[in-house]
């Protein structure tokens, strides 16, 4: 089983070789500049620095627009309402419907924002192998607790998803969903409500259950020790390691330099 | 119910994560204060991933269908450990699916975990009303509220947030009716979460009751 954002994590490009640690700062910190921007006019300078970070890494055009598609829905809500309802400006109208111009103002920056930092966030998440992310945010402060639980429920999620899909499987093939009964519109079933309960409530105990058997196989591996713990990820002392560093911190440097010159450009 | 990113200024992220922060540090202090940490660990790792899952499912309500936001009933089963698992959720819906993001983490965190931290101590009312109502009847009606309020002070800080902070020109007073008008249409689905819950938590006093008497 691999992780679906893993897909790329191993190709060779820059970004893949920056040091996560670095990267992480550096693309968090770019990120956060690009949620501070509100001058319409760097609107296209975020969306190009993104671009071209996104072709420095490699990752296919296929797979950005793949993780696209559900937040899709959430830029088409921005772009259908926002400019109808808010405003007053109006620079269009046809009978009731009336386009307004902070309105198309409004949606111009949340959806290049938006895109900017989805962006952005892919190329962080997806130039690095899942696990040595978690270990980069570990070195960086994360507490230890939250890194097991992020780890454990990563590693079980398609188990227990398979679960889910097999259990409803089982309902549907004993005539769940086949039902003829006419509800009234808006009203749950309360049997069926009920039923999915159930549903539900045996996902929980069947994870639990599995929970107690994990806990006693980690147990006799030696989890709680100190040995065992999520360690943090360092740069290592070799040659090789000392050319990465010095790359990955030129890499930081001009990352940082470009986020304060966006937050300097939106002050001014 | 996540506020994606692109939509609130920088300040307000940045303020979200501020408040999420002692949130997280209150709930981890109070779970290492347990006799044995490490062996609630693994259980509320899979119990974070099945509510991951189990909010996925749909639930039929006439002529559409709405998933269900399972905050409350997180808080009620979870305890102090619904809001690092809250986190670890949001974190993987944003870089899976996109849903909700890296800058709004903070600010979903509080809208999500707080919530279900309150329905965490509305559970554990049942306790003091046990004498009064019957054992069963208190679970049963704390369970409802729990579920109930967890997506109701969610719906109330969601639209508060979105409305007051997206870039427009809304005024106050439309803004005011808008969250009113909003918090109310979610009525309908505070009551479809509140049963829900019920219905989750009776199954499970009936089939494994250590489940619900689990301290966070």
């Amino acid at each position: 089983m691999r992780f679906e954002l893993d897909e790329y994590a191993y190709l060779d490009s820059p970004l893949h070789r920056w040091e996560p640690r670095f990267k992480l700062i550096g693309l968090l910190v770019l990120i956060f500049a690009f949620a501070f921007i509100k001058d319409l006019r760097l609107v296209p300078v975020v969306l190009a620095i993104a671009t071209t970070l996104y072709s420095l890494s490699r990752m296919p055009l296929s797979f950005l627009i793949s993780r696209l598609r559900y937040p899709g829905f959430f830029l088409l809500g921005v772009i259908l309402l926002l400019p109808f309802l808010s405003g007053e400006t109006v620079i269009w109208q046809w009978g009731v419907l009336t386009l307004r111009q902070e309105g198309v103002l409004a949606m111009l920056l949340v959806v290049g924002r938006f895109l900017a930092i989805m962006t952005t966030a892919l190329i962080l998440m997806g130039t690095t192998p899942f696990l040595t992310t978690v270990k980069t945010m570990r070195s960086l402060g994360l507490p230890s607790l939250i890194a097991d639980m992020t780890l454990l429920t990563y590693r079980y999620l398609y188990d227990i998803a398979a679960n889910l899909s097999t259990m409803q499987q089982a309902m549907r093939l004993r005539g769940y969903g086949t039902s003829t009964r006419k509800n009234l519109p808006f009203v749950p079933d309360l049997r069926e409500l009920g039923l999915l309960a159930s549903l539900a409530g045996t996902l929980f105990v069947r994870s639990y259950e599995q929970s107690e058997r994990i806990y006693k196989a980690m147990r006799l591996r030696g989890y709680g020790s100190e040995k065992f713990k999520v360690h943090p990820v360092y740069a290592g002392s070799t040659p090789s390691s000392a050319t990465l560093r010095t790359w990955s911190g030129v890499g930081l440097v001009c990352t940082l330099l470009v986020a304060t010159g966006l937050v300097v450009a939106e002050i001014l | 119910m996540h506020i994606p990113d692109g939509i609130l200024p920088a300040s307000v992220c940045i303020a979200g994560y501020a408040i999420a922060a002692p949130f997280a540090w209150y709930s981890l202090r109070q779970i290492n204060r347990l006799k044995d940490p490490t062996e609630e660990l693994p259980k509320a790792s899979l119990l974070t991933a099945a509510f991951f899952i189990a909010s996925s499912i749909n639930i039929p309500v006439p002529p559409s269908s709405v998933h269900l936001v399972l905050n409350g009933l997180l808080g009620s089963i979870l305890g102090y450990f619904a809001f690092p698992a809250i986190l670890v959720g949001l974190f993987f819906q944003a870089i899976m699916f996109g849903h909700g993001g890296l800058t709004t983490l903070g600010i979903d965190a509080v809208m999500m975990g707080v919530p279900a931290l309150v329905a965490h101590h509305i559970f554990q009312l049942r306790h003091a009303f046990r004498q009064k109502l019957g054992e069963k009847l208190a679970t049963n009606v704390f369970a409802f509220l729990a579920g109930a309020m967890g997506l109701g002070l969610s719906a109330v800080i969601f639209f508060f947030l979105v409305i007051t902070n997206i870039p427009s020109g809304f005024d106050a007073q439309t803004e005011q009716a808008a969250v009113y008008g909003l918090t109310l249409a979610h009525l309908p689905l505070m009551l479809i979460e509140g049963t829900f819950t019920l219905l989750l938590v009776a199954f499970l006093q009936r089939v494994k009751p250590e489940l619900i008497e689990r301290r966070g």
